[in-house]
């Protein structure tokens, strides 16, 4: 960890320079917002849809951090994560992990071995906009995200001509982030490449709680303090977009990312076997290409788009055999391949009504194999869908949005999912809407579910769900202040939900085995604006999740009937304050869970029951510029309160921990 | 004790609310023990770090559960697999932990731990200055002193058999001078192993994926393989229930099943005679009977294809039959206890997957 005395010294220096001028980024941003907020809380394409966004500068400002950090800090969805840089999966509205579709500029990146995303392998810094979709509202691109979808993308500045952008990261247990970023080009075409580097030791100390060193003399027992060790990850990768702009109509985007990540899962906190044993790593090399030119005319709008995933996932665990050196236990890979292609249609007929139309054609390949066991599987899947929208404006006040969607997956049909969605302006001009929808939403097993071996269950079913919503969204601004705030209830009963049980023989077997029913209330509120010179932001969210296993049971004494489902927080919320001046600024942020059990029938014995979580960071940061050079530091300081906790049972968790960023532009 | 804390955006300047330190104290001891009872070992879910001792008195029909959390403060580590007693002191083998715990068996507290081990599953006592540990993972069953709580040495067990990871070594037997250990995980051997040589002096070939095993009144080895699985790469052949001569190494009796049966955790009366074991429902043999293993409790499970009994365990002094049931593997299990005669006697609740019973006299 960087000395404390350097840092400070850092921090002096730079607050002493003297301001040129406010940053660029402050008051641009500020105005677009104002702008977009009415009218966009109000568009017919997205009748009954609960949509919100990631502020840019939030994005811009979180640039060191991965996605997990960015959602649980800013969303209301759940991230549960084992660790810094190791996996975390997302619970969007009380559901399972493969049901939050992940989409990078419109193609699904889950994966089809397990449906999932690990939100620890996608950099911030490498997007420039997050949009959430709640519920049923992402079945506009697809099926599936029965909690909803995250849409992670990349924009073009058709303004830029030259910028080069550096940002370096130091952080404590010897974390160092880099990233670059070149941006060339004109109004007609443009380049911009991303290259990063991330490292961190990981080697954070902990009383290990796990572990009883009894005194020989006297017998009593204590706690040592370790170090949290083979815990060190490293990422480091690509990301390539071109554009090109002919007319004013037609935008032909190519983008390309590729990125290696390595870590290793820290063994268990308790174990006291030779440092030689238990070792593991686990790489994961994911590679995307995507093509789409997009053309709009008077009245239409049309998208055509060609992508490829694949990734190469490896894991090996070894142990050291006297004799023999190290020999694995387990050396398991998995390569998959997509290609994804999409082309959608959207015509307006009049000012007032529209019809959208398109097609999927996905194909998928898989192929696992662990060598010391010799089990594995090589299958693919083709998965197409239909999909076919009729929106309506009436007088301005009232939008209809009906969707339906049709599914292929192998060429048979899955049941229809429709979508019918409704928002209402109770006041003409006022930017105040009252949205409902109701739907249906289905979740094909994944092909680990289908065919993972020993286990995989080939006569799955897909998980079905029925959902409805109702909320309302207010913006008004006065002065130079913006409010907007919202509020969502949300019910919804998925049946035939998939979970992975042991079977007698031995092995574990996913079953369509419940019936889950989550509802809940969301509720946000954001206030900006400036007082005098000195600007300000407030965000909170807050989230109630109640959602509950009502499968049969399966035999008397079965406790899970009618229980939350394990790591599901009954409450959870987030806030931050941000105060800006003359370049300088600080934010606060906080974010909370309720108790969360790790048994699905909920015991709260202290073996069990994950206390309620609460964490702040405190950050500081000061802009300015130097002759053509746009400068920024900023020092941001995790877990304010030197905390002790563990978010998952008995992984402990960094005290409090420090992070230095530096950032350049030209 | 029920903690429902719920934050409300009450901003700022909060201390320290995260009460980790809570965790960490000792909790309630159970008072007024009789003598007899039994320690339910519950494994915890691998990684998860939440394996936990119960405890049920047999003569009060109490079960007190996290007795060891309870009297030392702190948990019990990763996959507890078995237990052993010996003067007092009970040996608690944590698969997951690499470790074994020595704790008092009337107060539980934590007295010793042996350290070092990358996998281990069972502990034998050859006498009181040595001791055997194997072992899933090392290739090896390790020499401990179980006075000095240390590892002396170690007895190499590997095959260099392509392809499998071999040999994984199980429970443990000791006839005369040999221990007899059964390979379990892709493999179908039984080895012998000379406790004064410390070596590993023959084998015996047995069906595949030998489970458990035991020894009768007359100490011939009653061996359980469960004969894999479709799909599994080593081997998938009908499971089968032996009687090995312990002098000879020849096979005297053997009953086959069904491919699809996985036979487990076969165990003896006290007066070794009559056998149990678990394949999805209770099966019981009376040795030197004509006829077959046959069901004795059945399995509320019915045909479901998953779930089932997990642990089975039985009373060497008055034969009563304790039949762990995991459910879903993700919450507290139960623990039914049947008379000799099959009437059930109690049902109470456990820690996370109760997958083995000591019994303490």
């Amino acid at each position: 960890m960087p000395s404390a005395r350097i840092i400070f010294f850092c921090i002096l220096a730079c607050l002493l320079l003297p301001a040129h001028a406010q940053p660029v980024e402050d008051s641009v941003f500020l105005l677009k917002t104002v702008e977009i907020t009415g009218d966009r809380m109000f568009e017919k394409q997205s009748a009954g849809m609960k949509r919100s966004s990631i502020d840019t500068l939030v994005i811009i400002r979180g640039a060191h951090l991965d996605l997990a950090d960015l959602l649980s800090e800013n969303t209301p969805v759940f991230i549960k994560s084992l660790g810094r840089g190791a996996l975390a999966t997302a619970s969007f509205r009380g559901t399972a992990p493969s049901h939050t579709t992940v989409r990078w500029n419109g193609m699904e990146i889950n994966s089809p071995m397990n449906g999932m995303v690990d939100f620890s392998l996608i950099p911030v810094y490498l997007l420039d906009e997050v949009e959430l979709k709640f519920g049923a509202a992402s079945l506009g691109e697809g099926s599936g995200g029965m909690g909803g979808s995250i849409n992670i993308g990349n924009t073009v500045d058709w303004e830029n001509t030259f910028g080069v952008k550096y940002l370096q990261g130091i952080g404590s247990y010897r974390t160092f982030d880099e990233f670059l970023q070149v941006q060339a080009g004109n109004s007609r075409i443009q380049s911009k490449t991303r290259i990063y580097h991330n490292y961190s030791a990981n080697d954070y100390t902990f009383v290990n709680r796990g572990i009883a060193e009894i005194d020989p003399v006297t017998g009593a027992v204590t706690n040592p303090v370790d170090t949290n060790s083979n815990a060190a990850f490293k990422r480091y990768g690509l990301l390539q977009e071109f554009y090109y702009r002919a007319g004013g109509r037609h935008v032909v985007s190519a983008r390309w990312w590729i990125q290696e990540a390595e870590r290793t899962i820290p063994r268990a906190t308790s174990y006291e076997g030779p440092d030689h044993s238990n070792l593991n790593r686990q790489t994961d090399l994911d590679n995307r290409l995507s093509l789409d030119w997009k053309s709009h005319g008077r009245k239409h709008r049309m998208t055509l788009r060609t992508g490829y995933t694949g990734k190469k996932l490896n894991y090996w665990l070894k142990n050291h055999v006297g004799g023999l050196g190290e020999v694995p236990v387990i050396y398991s890979t998995g390569k998959q391949n997509s290609f994804l292609n999409k082309l959608s249609f959207d015509y307006h007929f009049r000012g007032d009504l529209s019809l959208e139309a398109s097609l999927d054609a996905d194909y998928h390949h898989v192929a696992t194999r662990d060598t010391v066991a010799g089990a594995g599987y090589d299958k693919d899947r083709i998965a197409n869908s239909l999909f076919v929208a009729v929106r309506k404006s009436f007088f301005g006040r009232l939008n209809l949005n009906i969707m339906l969607r049709q599914d292929l997956i192998d060429f048979r049909a899955v049941a229809p999912v429709p979508y019918i969605g409704l928002d209402y302006r109770p006041l003409p001009g006022k930017a105040w809407v009252v949205r409902t929808h109701i739907a249906r939403n289905y979740h094909y097993p994944s092909l680990n579910d289908l065919y993972w071996e020993p286990g995989g269950n080939p006569d799955l079913q897909a998980e079905k769900g029925h959902s409805a919503e109702l909320g309302t969204e207010y913006s008004h601004s006065f002065g130079s202040h913006l409010l907007f705030a919202g509020a969502t209830g949300f019910y919804s009963r998925i049946r035939d939900w998939i979970i992975w049980l042991p079977d007698y023989k031995g092995y574990w077997i996913p079953l369509n085995i419940s019936l889950v029913e989550t509802k809940g209330l969301e509720a946000e509120i954001r206030v900006q604006g400036s007082l005098g010179k000195v600007g300000y932001r407030v965000a909170a969210t807050y989230a109630c999740t109640d959602s509950r296993n009502f499968g049969d049971p399966r035999v008397w004494g079965d406790e899970s009937y009618g229980k939350q489902l394990v790591y599901v927080p009954r409450h959870s919320g987030n806030l931050m304050l941000n105060l800006s001046w003359h370049g300088f600024y600080a934010t606060y942020r906080h974010n909370s869970y309720s108790e969360r059990f790790t048994t699905s029938g909920n015991d709260f014995s202290r073996r069990d029951w994950l206390y309620p979580y609460f964490m702040n960071d405190l950050l500081a940061g000061k802009s300015f510029r130097v002759k053509k050079l746009d400068m920024a530091v900023e020092f941001t300081v995790y877990n304010l309160f030197d905390e002790t906790y563990h978010t998952v049972l008995y992984r402990p968790m960094p005290g409090r921990n420090y992070l230095l960023t530096l950032m350049i532009r030209y | 004790m029920m903690k429902k804390l719920f934050l409300l955006f009450l901003p700022l300047l909060l201390t320290a609310c995260m009460k980790d330190d809570e965790l960490w104290k000792k909790g309630p001891q159970p008072y007024g023990q009789s003598p007899s009872g039994v320690f339910i070992i519950n494994e915890g879910n691998f990684m998860f770090e939440n394996a936990s001792l119960s405890y049920y008195d047999i003569k009060n029909r109490q079960v007190y559960n996290d007795v060891f959390f309870n009297a030392n403060g702190m948990p019990l580590g990763d996959v507890a697999i078995s237990m052993e007693i010996r003067d007092s002191l009970g040996y608690v083998v944590l698969n997951g932990s690499g470790r074994i715990y020595v704790i008092d068996i009337r107060s539980f507290e934590l007295k010793g731990k042996i350290t070092g081990f990358t996998s281990p599953r069972y502990l034998h006592f050859v006498n009181d200055k040595k001791a055997y540990v194997s072992d899933l993972y090392a290739r090896a069953v390790s020499v401990v002193d179980p006075e000095l709580q240390l590892i002396t040495a170690g007895i190499d067990v590997n095959n260099n058999f392509p392809g499998f990871y071999q040999h994984p070594t199980e429970q443990m037997l000791q006839h005369g001078r040999f221990v007899f250990t059964n390979c379990w995980s892709f493999d179908n051997k039984v080895l012998v192993i000379d406790s004064e040589l410390d070596r590993v002096v023959d084998s015996i070939l047995v069906p595949a994926q030998p489970q458990s095993m035991v020894a009768d009144r007359h100490g011939s080895l009653w061996v359980l393989s469960d004969g894999g699985f479709e799909g599994n790469p080593f081997a998938h052949e009908r499971a089968a229930l032996l009687r090995i001569n312990a002098d000879t190494y020849e096979v005297e009796e053997s009953y086959l099943m069904g491919l699809d049966d996985m036979p487990s955790e076969l165990g003896i009366t006290g007066g070794g005679d009559t056998l149990y074991f678990l394949n999805r429902h209770v099966f019981r043999f009376v040795i030197n009977s004509s006829g077959s293993p046959e069901v004795f409790i059945e399995s509320p499970y019915g045909n479901q294809s998953s779930g089932g009994f997990y642990g089975l365990g039985i009373d060497p002094a008055n034969s009563d039959i304790y039949v762990a049931d995991a459910i879903d593997f993700v919450q507290a299990g139960i623990v039914y206890r049947f008379r000799p005669d099959g009437m059930p006697a109690d049902t109470f609740r456990v820690g996370i997957i109760p997958g083995s019973f000591c019994f303490r006299y």
